[in-house]
C-alpha cells in the first residue's frame, strides 16, 4: 500500500528526525538492558554488574596498545611487555582504584579462586601456563612528609594496606628526600655528582658547588629546596616533578618497562590546564603519557590508564568494592597555588557544563609541539623547547643598561654558570617566578639545592661546553669544571636590591 | 620608609610596580618599556611595510584609545611611514556604544586621523538590542562577534586599507586560549595566538598589544591622561568567556606571569597533522562573497535565522536542519551586500604567521 504521507515536515511534525534520546531518562542498563541502572556515566546508564566491564574496557583501551615494545593497535598479537611493571601508589582514590583494576585484569592468575570452600585453579586466559604480561609487578610509594614538619608519615599504613590486599606484589617505599640522596642515586644506577646549589635571586639562576660536607642530610636539603621556592605554585609543581622523576628512576632500577599512575580524567584535565597556565604547552602530550629514556639506558613508558575514567566513576568503584582509600594530605604551603585554583575552577565549571573535563582532555590530545625538542630539561627531564630565554627577553624589557658583571674573586678564570639555558619554560618560571605580593618566602633562603639527577645532567653538559670552549685547564678533571666563589654581601645586595623596601 | 629608586634608570623615584615584571620603576621608564615592547613586537613580527594604510579598530575603550596613541607615537618616532585611520563599529547597544563613539570622535580630532563609523543597522538591518530581544541573552556574543568581524573588514574595504589592527591585549589572548581548550574549539585554538592572520580574500589583521598586559594599558592611559570610555557590555555577564576571565584573574593574582605563560603555551603547540587533514578548508560565501568554511558564511546564516524568526539556526545544527526543512530563502528577505576586498591590493596568499 502506498504511503499517503508526503514527508513534508511543515505538515507532518513526525517527519522531522526525532532527537536522539538521552539515556539517563531510562531506568535500565544500556549494556544488558535487563537490570536497573545504578550509575549514570555521561548520559549512559549502567547497572552494578555491567560497570566493571566498562571500566576494564576503558583501562585496556589506553594501556594495551602500549604494552608491547612496539606500540600497536592490533589485538591479534599477544601482550608481552619487555620488562616488569611498577605501579605508582599515592594512597589517593585514583591510585587505589588503579591498583585494584590492574590486579583484577592482569594479575588474577597469581591467585587461586576459592569457591564453595574448594580451591580451584584458574583456566582459560588466566591459566597459569599462559605467560603473564609482566614477570614482576611492584608498587612504589613516595613519602613526602619529611619535607613539611608536622605532616604525617603514612608509609607504615600503606605498607599494611598493601600487604593485606596485594601480598604477591613487592612494596617499594621511597622518600621525597631521596632526590637529594647520593646513596639512593647510586643504588638506582645514577652517575656520581657534586652537590650543586642555584641562586634564585637572579633570573640567570647562577650555580655553585655547595659548601656543605659530602654527608649532609638529604632531609635538610629537601626542606631547604622547598623553603627556597618562590611561590606556592612553585611548591606544588616542584614536588610533582620530584615524585615523577623518583618513580621513573625506581622503575628503571626494577627493570620495569612500564610505570602506571592513577590519574583520572578529572585530574588529567586539571593538570593540563594547570600546566598550560604555567607555560608547559610544549609538553602537553607528556601530561597524558610519556616515553622516558634520558640517557638511553632503557626506556620506561609512563602511562595513565585511568585517563578516560572520571573521578565519579572511581569513587563508585571504590565504594562498591569496599576499597580502603588511605587518602593524600595536602601540602601545608601548597594551597592557593595555580593547581589548587585550577581544580576549584574546573570542578565548578563541570557542574554547569558537564562535558568540560572530557573536552579539555580530548582537545589537548589533538595538540602537538610546533618544533622539535632541543634535548631534555635537566630538572623535569621533559622535552626542552629551544630558544626559551630569547623569547622571554623579547617579551619583557627588564633592564635598560648593560648589567654590570658580578664581582669576581681574585681568580681571573672564575666563571659563573647559569642554569637557565638547561631548563624548560615551566621549570625556569617555577624557579624565577614572583608572587604578586613580592617575596613570599618565610625564610630568607634563596639558595636552592639541585636534585641529584639535575646535578649529574648539568655536570655532563658543562663538561661538553668546557671542551667545546677549548679551555685546556678545564679539560683535565671533572672537578675542575666547577669554579665557584663566595658571594659577598655587596654582590648579594646588588642582586636583590629591587626587592628591598629599605 | 625612604623612597625607592627606579629599577631601570636607577635615578628617579620609583612610583609604580609593573604588573608584568613586578619591577618598581618611574613613570618615564614605564612609558619607555611599554612603548618599546610594542615597537619590538611590531618589528620582530614584521607587521608593517612603509606606505601601508592601517585601520585601527577603535571602540573608544582603553585598548583602542591607547593603541591609536601608541601607534601614532611610534609611527613618528621610528618613521614607520604608515597612513593611520580610525575605524569604528556601532553595534546598536543603547547606552554602551553611544558614549564610546563620542570618545572615538574626540580621538579623531586629537590624533588627526580620518574616521569611518559603520553600523550593524546600516549593514545588516539589525541592532544588537533588537537581536537580543529576539534571541535572549545566551549566544548573543556569537552574533555580535561574527557581525563585527565582517563589519570591520567591510569598513576597511571602504577606506581601502591594507591592514587592520585591533587592541587585543595579552589578557584577551590568554582568555581565548583557555576558552578554546575548554570548549574544544580546535580550529580557533590553532589560530588564536597568531599575531597576524590573513586569508585569501580578507584583509591582514594584527594585534600589536599581544604581549601587553591589560593592567599596563590602563596604567599607561592613566599616566598619559588619555581619555577613554570604560563600559562593560550589558549582554556579556552570561558569556562563557566570563568564566575564563574570572579564572585568569585568579591565576594572575597567584602568579603575575601566568598571562604570558599561557600565551607561551598557546604558541608552543599546534594541531596534530592527522587532525589538520580533517579541518574544513576555507571557501567563499555563496551569498555575500565573504570568507567562509561552509557554503554560507556565519554572518549570512545568522542573519537568515534572524530574518526568518529562527535565530538559533546559526547556533545549533538541529535548528539549522529545521530551517532548511522550511524551504529555500524567500526572495524579498534582506541579505548582506556582496563583499569586495580593497581594490588595487594584490594580496598574495600568506599562511598564518605567528
Amino acid at each position: 500500500m502506498v504511503s499517503e504521507s508526503c514527508g513534508n515536515p511543515s505538515v507532518e511534525t513526525e517527519a522531522i528526525m526525532t532527537r536522539r534520546p538521552k539515556y539517563d531518562k531510562s531506568k535500565f542498563c544500556i549494556k544488558c538492558k535487563l537490570n536497573s541502572g545504578a550509575i549514570i556515566v555521561r548520559h549512559a546508564v549502567y547497572c552494578k554488574e555491567c560497570f566493571p566491564a566498562l571500566l576494564s574496557y576503558k583501562v585496556k583501551r589506553i594501556l594495551e596498545p602500549q604494552i608491547n615494545p612496539k606500540p600497536e593497535l592490533s589485538r591479534k598479537k599477544s601482550l608481552k611487555a619487555s620488562g616488569n611493571l611498577l605501579v605508582g601508589f599515592s594512597g589517593g582514590l585514583g591510585s587505589t582504584v588503579l591498583l585494584d583494576l590492574i590486579s583484577r585484569i592482569y594479575l588474577s592468575h597469581r591467585t587461586e579462586i576459592k569457591e564453595e570452600g574448594v580451591t580451584k585453579s584458574r583456566g582459560g586466559k588466566d591459566h597459569p601456563r599462559n605467560e603473564p604480561v609482566w614477570k614482576m609487578v611492584s608498587v612504589c610509594y613516595v613519602e613526602v612528609a619529611s619535607g613539611f614538619p608536622g605532616m604525617t608519615d603514612k608509609t607504615q599504613k600503606i605498607h599494611q594496606l598493601l600487604q593485606e590486599n596485594y601480598e604477591s606484589l613487592e612494596f617499594i617505599p621511597i622518600r621525597l628526600e631521596n632526590a637529594f640522596d647520593l646513596s639512593w642515586w647510586d643504588k638506582v644506577g645514577g652517575k656520581a655528582a657534586l652537590d650543586v646549589n642555584t641562586d634564585l635571586t637572579s633570573d640567570e639562576l647562577f650555580v655553585s658547588t655547595a659548601l656543605n660536607s659530602p654527608d649532609s642530610d638529604s632531609v635538610q636539603k629537601l626542606r631547604s629546596y622547598i623553603s627556597a621556592l618562590p611561590t606556592r605554585t612553585a611548591i606544588e609543581s616542584a614536588i610533582h616533578t620530584l615524585i615523577r622523576i623518583l618513580l621513573l628512576y625506581t622503575a628503571r632500577s626494577t627493570q620495569s618497562s612500564h610505570l602506571l599512575l592513577g590519574t583520572s580524567l578529572t585530574s588529567i584535565s586539571i593538570k593540563l590546564i594547570s600546566s598550560i597556565s604555567q607555560g608547559g604547552g610544549f609538553s602537553v602530550r607528556e601530561e597524558a603519557q610519556e616515553e622516558w629514556n634520558p640517557d638511553s639506558k632503557g626506556a620506561v613508558r609512563l602511562i595513565r590508564p585511568l585517563q578516560e575514567i572520571t573521578l565519579k566513576e572511581c569513587s563508585m568503584w571504590a565504594w562498591w568494592n569496599d576499597l580502603l582509600v588511605v587518602g593524600k594530605e595536602k601540602y601545608p604551603r601548597g594551597k592557593d597555588g595555580i593547581e589548587a585554583l585550577t581544580k576549584e575552577f574546573i570542578i565548578g565549571l563541570e557542574r554547569d557544563y558537564p562535558s568540560t573535563v572530557s573536552t579539555i582532555a580530548r582537545t589537548c590530545a589533538k595538540l602537538a609541539p610546533k618544533v622539535d625538542a632541543a634535548g631534555l630539561c635537566i630538572l623535569c627531564e621533559r622535552p626542552l623547547q629551544p630558544a626559551v630565554q630569547e623569547w622571554k627577553s623579547q617579551i619583557s624589557i627588564r633592564a635598560t643598561k648593560e648589567p654590570s658583571p658580578p664581582s669576581h674573586s681574585s681568580d681571573p678564570s672564575s666563571v659563573l654558570h647559569s642554569l637557565t639555558s638547561y631548563l624548560c619554560y615551566s621549570c625556569h618560571t617555577t624557579l624565577s617566578s614572583r608572587s604578586s605580593k613580592g617575596v613570599s618566602r618565610n625564610s630568607s633562603n634563596t639558595s636552592l639545592p639541585l636534585p641529584v639527577w639535575a646535578s649529574t645532567h648539568l655536570q655532563g653538559l658543562l663538561v661538553d661546553v668546557a671542551i667545546t670552549d677549548m679551555q685546556p685547564d678545564l679539560k683535565e678533571a671533572d672537578e675542575e669544571i666547577w669554579l665557584s666563589h663566595k658571594v659577598n654581601p655587596d654582590e648579594m645586595k646588588e642582586a636583590i636590591g629591587e626587592f628591598l623596601l629599605e | 620608609m625612604p623612597p625607592k629608586t627606579c629599577a631601570l634608570c636607577e635615578n628617579a623615584k620609583a612610583i609604580l610596580k609593573r604588573p608584568k615584571t613586578g619591577q618598581q620603576i618611574c613613570k618615564d621608564c614605564f612609558f619607555y618599556v611599554f612603548e618599546t615592547e610594542v615597537h619590538n613586537t611590531i618589528t620582530q613580527a614584521n607587521l608593517f611595510a612603509r606606505g601601508d594604510r592601517v585601520a585601527i579598530g577603535a571602540s573608544g575603550g582603553k585598548d583602542s584609545t591607547v593603541l591609536a596613541y601608541v601607534l601614532k607615537t611610534l609611527n613618528e618616532r621610528y618613521h614607520y611611514g604608515l597612513h593611520l585611520f580610525l575605524l569604528s563599529i556601532d553595534e546598536g547597544i543603547t547606552g554602551y556604544r553611544d558614549d564610546s563613539l563620542e570618545t572615538v570622535k574626540r580621538n579623531q580630532q586629537q590624533y588627526d586621523m580620518p574616521l569611518k563609523i559603520l553600523s550593524y543597522d546600516e549593514l545588516y538591518g539589525w541592532t544588537m538590542d533588537r537581536i537580543v530581544s529576539q534571541i535572549g541573552k545566551k549566544n548573543n556574543c556569537t552574533f555580535c562577534g561574527v557581525f563585527r568581524r565582517q563589519a570591520l573588514d567591510r569598513g576597511a574595504a571602504v577606506l581601502n586599507v591594507d591592514h587592520i589592527v585591533t587592541g587585543h591585549n595579552a589578557d584577551d589572548i590568554a582568555e581565548t586560549v583557555l576558552m578554546n581548550i575548554m570548549r574544544g574549539d580546535i580550529a580557533r585554538l590553532g589560530r588564536c595566538t597568531s599575531i597576524v592572520t590573513q586569508g585569501e580574500d580578507t584583509i591582514k589583521r594584527s594585534k600589536p598589544f599581544k604581549y601587553a598586559y591589560e593592567k599596563e594599558i590602563v596604567m599607561y592611559a592613566y599616566f598619559k591622561k588619555l581619555d577613554y570610555f570604560s563600559t562593560e557590555c550589558i549582554y556579556s555577564p552570561d558569556a562563557y568567556r566570563g568564566h575564563a576571565r574570572t579564572f585568569l584573574k585568579d591565576l594572575e593574582a597567584a602568579r603575575p606571569s601566568a598571562i604570558i605563560d599561557i600565551i607561551h603555551s598557546g604558541e608552543a603547540f599546534e594541531i596534530r597533522e592527522e587532525i589538520k587533514a580533517t579541518q574544513k578548508i576555507q571557501q567563499t560565501c555563496k551569498r555575500c562573497g565573504y570568507m567562509s568554511s561552509n557554503d554560507l558564511c556565519k554572518a549570512c546564516t545568522l542573519l537568515e535565522g534572524l530574518e526568518r524568526g529562527m535565530a538559533s539556526s546559526g547556533i545549533t545544527d538541529r535548528a539549522r536542519k529545521k530551517l532548511d526543512a522550511e524551504g529555500p530563502l524567500p526572495e524579498n528577505l534582506r541579505t548582506i551586500p556582496f563583499y569586495q576586498p580593497p581594490s588595487g591590493n594584490p594580496n598574495p596568499t600568506i599562511t598564518i604567521e605567528s
